[in-house]
């Protein structure tokens, strides 16, 4: 029952990608095409300097034109446009990206999908942290505002979730740095780590010093909102009539709560919590930049300074794949914790 | 008749409900008992009281509702200056049970039904796992329900399952006195009727001494053995069976509306017969007798004075100034 | 739906929303923000910011990079505020054919920072020669500076003190200063705080702050019969300037903030529309059409949802470097999938419902099934989530200009921010320009927050009963 489910969610989720890696690629060809076209005129360039400079001029000229068509062959820009774009999405979902134009990792490595792959972690750590902690404060406040609804700590705490509602992530950060970083010169303005980095025990207290700001920009902003929402989805279910059910039968508060509501919430809050990670993965490229954290996001920002379309092309079609990833992930996580879901039907 | 009678004795009972709107009379001064072994049913419309009355009998009122006077006894002891606690442990499932409304939403979907029903025991008494599981499976057979219902969801079972195990669940403490609101409004006609046998059956092999909610007068003709009834928060007329359903007796006007609401099978019907108006607001009751604005034998009295429980027969009582004259 | 019947719905609606207080304060909000938006160009005073943001002509008289007038109340040292005086007392003489006009304008220097600059301002024609002079408190006068202009087609002149008189200033200065003390060179010299400074030693060091009354007094010789100069006035560029300071490129921040009102509220408003339009549109009729009609919908709605916003939208922006309505088309375009979900659900239970059935049964089409019985019902919900959706749509916008990809004709807060950023605001410390685009940005989200989660409030309990 389940693994039906499950099969169906990833099949959908895997078309879904598919489809949208075809449309971005039918999009963007055109600054996709110009860009390779420039790189391999960057490449004829290279490879004729190192020619035998006593070769005569139409000898060159038509090695070049050679190495054009050779090259336009390759990257199969002498085939009708369909077929380039086709040709173009397997690559991608090859995981080829090309070659970034100006950007390299720190490595040096010019291969967009190292400088990619590089970035991704950052992102991750980063804001999983954050959203681990809102969810725990989430949690805490949420529940005591859902215990005690309509009393005066659940109205004002809901006005500092409206307050926050459209302040954005980004112009906060920008706040916290030019307080806690210049004007009171407590926390690093950004970035990863210390220059040169620490070894061993001391990189990580570093990394974490590094993360404390931006962190603590996310929850500020954040956890208002999980517990808002925490508290509405368990204040539905205490009205639930299993609620007064399970306390007419003696159970003590306590287990109503932590045990039929909590658990009964489990799908809603999960999800929750995995949506706001997925935001993050797409939504957050200014906070990033702001904080000069070299993740995803930032790499965007970069990128589109640099004018590398590479990178950018990648980069989406990166954030894309795990943005849809986790979708499908939410979905089989909450049909995993809904027993209506995992169990299915009735048996008759 | 003794006290010692009476395993539920409730007295004066006064229920309200502090709403932005003002506050709702909705059991207003109620008075009855409940003897061991008898089924009492509790019939009226719709907002009537009577599932908060049965709330109340739990000191399970949900806010803003709050029991504002009287004094509820179960077996002798009053239970209205127990804490919460006290109640839970003590009376709670173990001196009264309840069957819910139509099984729909009693049981909490992410627990397994034997999960449950094992919390519920174990809450209640120190028996270890097995002995539980022994304890739940005979009740689940008791009810016609087999083994493996245990291992299921709520949302798997069917209607009329869900339904015996709630009532299965009421049960296995084996409570003084069980409660069943409306237990099968929500079921098809067949299964109504199975569980009314069963339920039938249960109280005599289990000597329950059960309340019996319905708004459905037939259903209530052969469950229960006296009959309350009750109208916008108070008591409109308590009597048994014989007194009140059989013709030619003293009969309040609003019972003697609800029977002729009900079409019979082998009369000749003209036109259906009905209440006129609707229940009454019970932030701002009407004043008297609270019937008066939709009773067809209306007194000059009515509209002034509160008719109080006059006993026109032994064991029948009935709220009306029309009953003391004649 | 006849008109009684909306009027009616709206006035239930209206008790229900008067009862909660945030909701009222967010309505509050917004209507002071539309009253903003519409007397915009009184309550400023550089009304064009909106179309001349990019024109330094425009802001060639503010400071740059200064802080607003009101930190003066918060401090011991006083700034000069910028300031324009146009009252001046008039003379004029006829010598033959020539005639020579004296215009003397009177200004209050109590303040311990002079102002940085003094500008003269007029409209000539002709070959007049203006000279300008101060006279100061104590007695002094000053001649500053002499300029003739030719101009055979009128146009409007600037002479700017700060630029021109850098030689008679230091040469006054000089004469107070101790000759032993370094030597300090000319150009590095303002000449504002030596004009509006005691004279004495250290004057050119340390100078001390003249107060009293000062006359700017321009003579101006018209040679000619057709020399004009007119519509003379005085602007001072103050070291704080405006209710929310300048930026680097001495734009007016409080100017460029309140035009910013007016597209955050266009964005928002159109987005949200725009979007939840379409969005309650699509989840009703895919849950009216039902079967492979609805599949269908629900997987464009998967592939739809699939796409991770922010990027995709910067992407294109970078791109195809879109204009504001184009960005308005671009979100809508991916917003509307919000309320899809629940309106599909909602619709569903609506159409189960047996009036639905029965209007069926009395033939009714099924535009007007949609449209006079089920949409109606979706009309409380549809508003709540246009009031939420109001502030994404203006971060987003936000978040596009901050990286520089938004629409550069006009300003938006996340123009003023993008420049903040660019500018080097967040290093230097210049909150002025970074606090107020983004606080407005925020408050307008909470505006809206409120309007919505108070509506939100109203509709839950009836959904939840249904």
């Amino acid at each position: 029952m389940y693994w039906k489910y499950c099969i169906k969610r990833i099949v959908y989720g895997l078309a879904i990608f598919i489809t949208l890696i075809f449309i971005f690629s039918a999009l963007f060809n055109t600054t996709m095409e110009s860009t390779l076209r420039s790189q391999i005129e960057e490449e004829i360039r290279g490879e004729t300097l190192k020619l035998d400079t006593r070769m005569k001029p139409e000898e060159i000229t038509r090695y070049i034109s050679e190495r054009r068509e050779f090259k336009r062959h390759l990257y199969h820009l002498d085939k009708p446009i369909w077929s380039r774009i086709v040709w173009r999405a397997i690559n991608v979902l090859s995981l080829n990206f090309g070659k970034a134009t100006i950007m390299r990792s720190s490595a040096g490595e010019a291969d967009v999908w190292k400088i990619i792959a590089e970035c991704l972690p950052r992102t991750v750590l980063l804001f999983t942290t954050a959203i681990f902690i809102n969810i725990v404060l989430g949690l805490l406040l949420g529940l005591k505002k859902a215990q005690k609804a309509g009393g005066l700590m659940d109205k004002t705490t809901s006005i500092g979730t409206m307050i926050v509602y459209g302040m954005p992530s980004w112009w906060l950060g920008m706040l916290v740095i030019m307080f806690f970083a210049y004007t009171v010169r407590i926390f690093p303005s950004g970035g990863l780590h210390s220059i040169p980095p620490p070894t061993g025990f001391a990189y990580y207290i570093d990394l974490f010093y590094h993360m404390t700001l931006p962190v603590l920009t996310l929850v500020l902003i954040g956890f208002w909102g999980s517990a808002f929402l925490i508290r509405n989805i368990v204040l539905g279910i205490l009205q639930e009539d299993y609620i007064m059910a399970a306390r007419a039968r003696g159970i003590p508060e306590r287990k109503v709560l932590y045990g039929h509501a909590m658990r009964t919430a489990a799908p809603p809050i999960v999800t929750m919590a995995l949506l706001s990670l997925l935001a993050s993965v797409g939504g957050n490229i200014i906070f990033e930049g702001i904080f000069s954290w070299p993740g995803l996001g930032n790499l965007y920002w970069i990128s589109i300074e640099q004018n590398d379309i590479p990178v950018l092309m990648g980069n989406l079609f990166v954030t894309t794949a795990l943005y849809i990833g986790g979708l499908v992930i939410l979905d089989l996580t909450y049909g995993f914790l809904d027993p209506r879901i995992k169990v299915g039907g009735r048996p008759q | 008749m003794a006290d010692t009678d009476n395993i539920l004795k409730v007295e004066n009972l006064k229920i309200n409900f502090f709403t932005r709107k003002g506050k709702v009379y909705a059991v207003d001064d109620i008075s009855f008992t409940l003897k061991k072994g008898e089924t009492l049913g509790l019939v009226g419309e719709s907002g009537c009281g009577k599932t908060t009355t049965v709330l109340g009998l739990m000191k399970m009122v949900p806010t803003p509702g709050e029991i504002t006077g009287g004094r509820i006894l179960i077996d002798g002891e009053n239970i209205m200056p127990l804490s919460e606690n006290q109640m839970r442990e003590k009376v709670r499932w173990e001196k009264i049970s309840m069957v819910f409304q139509g099984a729909m939403n009693c049981l909490t979907p992410v627990y397994t039904v034997g999960k449950q029903m094992m919390e519920t025991i174990q809450e209640h008494k120190d028996i270890g796992n097995s002995e539980a599981k022994k304890k739940i499976i005979n009740y689940l057979n008791l009810v016609g329900l087999p083994e493996e219902i245990i291992r299921r969801y709520p949302h798997e079972l069917s209607g009329g399952m869900k339904q015996r195990v709630v009532i299965a669940t009421a049960l296995f403490l084996e409570p003084k006195i069980v409660i069943c609101d409306e237990p099968t409004t929500a079921l098809d006609v067949v299964v109504q009727a199975q569980i009314i046998n069963l339920l039938k059956e249960l109280k005599k092999r289990l000597g329950l001494s059960v309340i019996f909610i319905t708004h459905d007068l037939a259903t209530e003709a052969e469950v229960a053995d006296r009959l309350l009834v009750m109208y916008a928060g108070k008591l409109a007329e308590i009597g048994t069976n014989e007194q009140i359903y059989g013709k030619g007796g003293p009969i309040h006007p609003y019972t003697e509306k609800l029977f002729n609401a009900t079409p019979r099978l082998h009369e000749k019907v003209e036109e259906l017969s009905f209440i006129p108006g609707t229940p009454p607001d019970l932030v701002d009751p009407p004043s008297g007798c609270r019937f008066h604005p939709r009773c067809l034998k209306v007194m000059e009295r009515c509209k002034k004075d509160q008719p109080p429980l006059i006993e026109v027969e032994p064991e029948h009582w009935i709220a009306c100034w029309r009953n003391t004259n004649d | 739906m006849k008109w009684i019947d909306i009027k009616a719905g709206f006035f239930d609606f209206w008790n229900e929303f008067k009862r909660v207080r945030f909701g009222l304060f967010g309505l509050i909000l917004l209507f002071i923000f539309i009253l903003t938006v519409l007397i915009n160009s009184y309550i400023v005073p550089f009304p064009e910011a909106s179309s001349r943001w990019r024109d330094i002509t425009y802001w060639e008289d503010n400071p740059t990079s200064a802080p607003p007038v009101w930190i003066n109340w918060f401090s011991s040292t006083k700034r000069a505020p910028s300031l324009i005086i146009r009252e001046h007392t008039f003379s004029e003489e006829k010598m033959g054919k020539i005639k020579l006009t004296r215009a003397a304008f009177e200004y209050e220097y109590l303040y311990d920072l002079p102002p940085l600059d003094v500008i003269f301002h007029g409209y000539a024609k002709g070959s007049p020669v203006i000279m300008l002079s101060m006279e100061r408190p104590d007695g002094q006068i000053i001649e500053l500076v002499r300029r003739p202009i030719s101009k055979s087609d009128g146009s409007t002149i600037r002479i700017s003190i700060a630029k021109d008189t850098r030689i008679e200033s230091y040469n006054f200065g000089v004469k107070y200063e101790n000759p032993e003390s370094n030597r300090i060179e000319r150009e590095i010299v303002k000449p504002t705080s030596i004009l509006f400074s005691e004279a004495k030693e250290g004057i050119l060091v340390h100078p001390a702050p003249l107060k009293g009354t000062y006359k700017i007094i321009a003579e101006i010789i018209l040679p000619g019969e057709n020399d004009v100069v007119e519509d003379v006035y005085i602007s001072f560029s103050g070291s704080v300037s405006g209710w929310l300071g300048t930026d680097n490129s001495k734009r007016d921040i409080w100017s460029g903030v309140v035009s910013g009102a007016k597209w955050a509220l266009l964005i928002g408003l159109l987005t949200a529309f725009t979007a939840v339009s379409i969005g309650v549109t699509y989840g009703v009729m895919s849950a009216y059409l039902g079967g492979w009609k609805d599949s269908l919908m629900q997987r464009i709605f998967e592939l739809f949802i699939g796409v991770p916003l922010l990027p995709v939208l910067i992407v294109m922006s970078a791109i195809f470097k879109p204009n504001i309505w184009t960005m308005i088309i671009m979100m809508s375009c991916f917003f509307w999938v919000g309320p899809v979900k629940t309106v599909r659900s909602m619709g569903l239970q609506i159409k189960e419902e047996t009036y639905i059935e029965a209007a069926h049964a009395f033939g009714a089409s099924s535009s007007r099934i949609i449209f006079k019985h089920m949409i109606p019902l979706l009309v409380p919900y549809s508003f709540a989530s246009m009031a939420l959706y109001v502030p994404s749509a203006i971060v987003y916008e936000a978040s596009i200009s901050l990286l520089g990809l938004g629409d550069s004709t006009i300003v938006t807060w996340g123009q003023i921010l993008h420049d903040a950023l660019t500018g080097g605001a967040v290093i230097n410390g210049l909150w002025w320009w970074i606090i107020p685009p983004g606080l407005f940005i925020a408050l307008m989200g909470m505006t809206f927050a409120f309007i919505g989660f108070a509506m939100d409030k109203i509709l839950h309990p009836k959904l939840r009963t249904r």
